[in-house]
């Protein structure tokens, strides 16, 4: 695979190009860089008021015959959040018009796409109205819908405690709280700002020309800007870590046990890589002490993973188990903890995990919206790696890092989601 | 013999080649891909519940969430377990069951060869002990816990209790915390000999591949652990479905944060497989999305009306002697979700959808097919999964061509019947 091409179009626009002949679809993904600050919830709702319709397209029914007729086009608009950040998205995938005999596909994509972002059908001098209540309301239920996948429920509560006196703490999809009392004057203050001022990266992954990609995006993109602002970096916490323990009740039938790792690394510290091996000894797959002793040896849990969360230095453990077994369960996890601090890591547990960790990173070249991820994790932390020079940086980590780098993870919060008292 | 299944246009082909002990060997060559995809599959899923077994005359009754079961077990050897071999390698294995498949799948970026060997291994060589059936028990009970948790999964595999009567669809894939507790050893033992022979069974590898190479690989396993001819066929037994829904309403609570559903209307249209179950998938495909897809007024108008989110969607199943639509999402007012599809339904059977919106939403079909050859886990899992019945997944782009407007008018008409219906819904605790 040739590698990717980044070129900087000016005012703070950034296009990365992935041409790769193999796939039959162009995936193209505009990401607009926001702090997670005041307007976490505004920067939530933006993206989802701009899907309702344009200039060209004013509602979700003419967006909707538009993708169809472009055989299947797929468009979504969203939001992710990456460290102290959120990223605001606006995404097309289209199929390769060789492979169906249309010219121009490509082009009205790039059309389409900036009318989304830049001409918004409008009431008065803001966003029109019930758009903007509809989609508040929508929100409001995202948010609270929360509760209903309950792994997911337990590790985002998990993470709230821990960084609760942290930015890190706001969830993704904004507040309750503040869409109730929801300004549409700010909202379209946001908007506007998040135009002028935020940090853009455009990726696009497909059998394209980079010339033809770029002067594309350059005749049809109308974004009238000078200033970008600097988003401040993501703040990883290091002193007065101390392990606690929280507990909530639910009417449910698994307990969910949580438990939530400072790691004082980042993904641009070199410690970095010795981490992500560490990660996946731990619980990173079938090869890991978590699967192994949580349960294969105690049949306590179908599922015991350990994850990163990259940018913001923290490792999360995750199990649904037996409420009765919550004891035993974190001691065979502390205990397995331990025993990497200790060294106690085989020279098969070492290979597997750096076996896993390349398959992966391998198996993302052949994905479009993993390689748009991975790349898109570089720009977040303004890293340079190509998925082949992280693989050697992998390559190249001994067991020794990996112990070494085990004394900077730091227990921070047990969250137990519990079973009420008295059910099953 | 090699035979070669192509499309030129899409430059796509597959290569077929029956093995000697009757499996279905299907390779799909992928140049400039890093990954390389192994799926090993056997047509025998959940509704597998009554047959009789091989070399036997009287059927037998297994307990429910035996064929996942038997899944979970084959991972285990003699010397330990297969993802220890598959972790040397580099390789990412899994495995899943469905109501009517068993597969175990493995996506490696390396030692290609290798991977597949210990993929057709391990399936080749049950290994069972008390010991160890016991041991996984906990393991799936704790899955099941985790899925009764889980109100997506509890909306559809509720609504399928209220479709079905006696069709053994209507049961959970995993079976209950009671019935895997009555799984033992013998009966593990007594499915696996039943459904586990390679004559049962598809290997299907996509990827940059020697295609002689893996055809030779593929043989040589069988000649280190030979098997049997088969020599009969399996006899399976399925109840007779009853006429109409088991129940019209079904109501669970959980902990969620508001109401859930799904609508679901049964086929009484069953269909064997073959050409004539694709061309039916396709027209339901293309029904749902004039019906309630993006672009359909229905959709929109519920939308609008705040009673539907981005959440809602739309599929159709078409299995071998059974098939059902189902819309589903969440909404504060479910009911009049329910009443305004209904009253749409009945609309549309006046006064039908524009020929030119069933040519657009072709072109969509078209689309999605193609976008689907990029990814090969996902065309190796639908390949085999239409392969079990008896569709070929390359026909796809050719027969959606040829599909006509009438041909879809009439199968909605036929479909879509009220009586024939069942709403579950999923409700808040208070």
């Amino acid at each position: 695979m040739r590698d990717i091409i980044i070129k900087e179009l000016g005012k703070n626009i950034k296009l990365h190009v992935i041409p790769d002949e193999k796939f039959k679809t162009v995936y193209i993904s505009y990401c607009f860089h926001r702090g997670l600050d005041e307007d976490y919830t505004y920067n939530a709702l933006v993206p989802a008021v701009l899907k309702r319709g344009c200039k060209g397209y004013e509602n979700q029914k003419k967006i909707g015959e538009f993708l169809e007729e472009q055989f299947g086009s797929r468009f979504n608009t969203g939001i992710q959040k990456k460290g102290e950040r959120q990223i605001l998205r606006f995404t097309m995938d289209l199929v390769n018009e060789s492979y169906v005999g249309k010219d121009g596909l490509l082009a009205q994509a790039f059309y389409f796409l900036n009318r989304i972002i830049t001409k918004p059908v409008q009431e008065g001098s803001g966003f029109r109205k019930d758009y903007v209540s509809q989609e508040k309301e929508n929100l409001k239920n995202m948010i609270q819908a929360m509760i209903n996948d309950k792994m997911q429920y337990s590790m985002e509560r998990c993470i709230q405690e821990m960084c609760k006196e942290e930015k890190y703490a706001r969830y993704v999809y904004g507040s309750v709280e503040e869409l109730n009392s929801l300004d549409p004057d700010r909202l379209y203050a946001v908007y506007q700002d998040m135009l002028a001022t935020s940090p853009l990266d455009i990726f696009v992954v497909g059998d394209v020309d980079v010339e033809k990609v770029e002067m594309l995006i350059k005749n049809s993109l109308d974004l009238d800007r000078a200033q970008t602002k600097l988003i401040p970096d993501t703040i990883i916490k290091k002193v007065g870590i101390k392990q606690r323990e929280v507990i909530e009740e639910m009417d449910v039938s698994q307990a969910k046990l949580n438990i939530g790792f400072r790691t004082n690394t980042s993904f641009n510290h070199a410690e970095y890589f010795p981490l992500v091996l560490y990660t996946s000894i731990l619980g990173g797959g079938p090869h890991s002490k978590l699967f192994i002793n949580v349960r294969e040896k105690s049949s306590l849990a179908y599922y015991a993973f350990a994850r990163l969360e990259k940018f913001k230095g923290l490792m999360l453990i995750g199990s649904g188990i037996d409420q009765k077994h919550y004891h035993q369960a974190l001691k065979i996890i502390m205990e397995q903890i331990k025993d990497m601090e200790e060294g106690k890591i085989s020279d098969s547990e070492f290979t597997a995990a750096t076996n896993a960790i390349i398959t992966s990173l391998k198996v993302a070249k052949d994905d479009p919206g993993q390689l748009v991820d991975y790349y898109l994790g570089n720009a977040v932390a303004g890293a340079d790696y190509s998925i082949d020079d992280f693989i050697d940086h992998i390559r190249n980590v001994a067991l020794e890092d990996v112990i070494e780098v085990s004394k900077r993870v730091k227990a921070d919060t047990v969250y137990l989601l519990s079973p009420k008292e008295g059910d099953s | 013999m090699k035979k070669v299944i192509e499309n030129k246009f899409l430059n796509e082909k597959i290569i077929y080649h029956k093995l000697k002990v009757g499996l279905d060997l299907y390779i799909l060559p992928k140049p400039g891909y890093s990954q390389q995809f192994a799926i090993y599959a056997t047509r025998y899923g959940s509704n597998d519940s009554q047959f009789v077994p091989l070399g036997q005359e009287e059927s037998i009754r297994v307990p429910d969430g035996i064929a996942h079961f038997l899944e979970h077990k084959l991972f285990e050897e003699e010397e330990g377990n297969v993802f220890a071999e598959y972790s040397k390698l580099g390789a990412q294995p899994n495995a899943f069951t469905n109501f009517n498949m068993t597969a175990y799948h493995f996506t490696s970026t390396g030692n290609f060869y290798e991977c597949l060997d210990v993929l057709m291994g391990f399936v080749g060589r049950p290994y069972f002990t008390e010991e160890n059936v016991e041991k996984e028990k906990g393991i799936i009970a704790q899955e099941i816990r985790m899925y009764e948790d889980n109100p997506y999964w509890r909306v559809y595999f509720n609504l399928l209790r209220g479709m079905y009567h006696d069709y053994p669809v209507r049961n959970d894939i995993a079976g209950t915390v009671e019935s895997i507790y009555k799984i033992d050893k013998e009966t593990l033992y007594e499915c696996y000999r039943t459904f586990y022979h390679p004559s049962n069974m598809v290997l299907f590898v996509a990827g940059d591949v020697d295609v002689d190479k893996v055809i030779k690989q593929a043989n040589d396993v069988f000649v280190r652990q030979p098997v049997k001819r088969a020599t009969e066929e399996i006899k399976r037994i399925f109840p007779e479905e009853r006429e109409g829904v088991s129940q019209t309403r079904v109501d669970e609570k959980l902990a969620v944060s508001r109401p859930m559903f799904a609508l679901g209307f049964k086929d009484q249209d069953k269909t064997d497989g073959g050409d004539k179950l694709l061309d039916k998938l396709i027209a339901n495909e293309i029904i749902l999305d004039m019906l309630v897809g993006k672009s359909s007024d229905i959709y929109n108008d519920l939308y609008e009306e705040g009673f539907v989110d981005s959440t809602f969607s739309s599929n159709y199943t078409g299995e071998r002697g059974y098939g059902h639509a189902i819309m589903s999402g969440q909404s504060s007012d479910p009911e009049k979700v329910a009443t305004l599809l209904y009253d749409e339904i009945e609309r549309r059977k006046c006064q039908p959808w524009e020929q030119e919106y069933f040519d657009r939403i072709k072109k969509k079909k078209i689309g999605e097919y193609i976008r689907l050859l990029n990814s090969l886990d996902s065309t190796s899992i639908q390949f085999v999964s239409m392969l079990f019945r008896d569709i070929n997944l390359f026909d796809y782009y050719e027969r959606i061509q040829t599909m006509t407007y009438d041909r879809v008018i009439e199968e909605f008409k036929q479909l879509y019947d009220k009586n024939y219906s069942c709403l579950s819904l999923v409700l808040p605790r208070e």
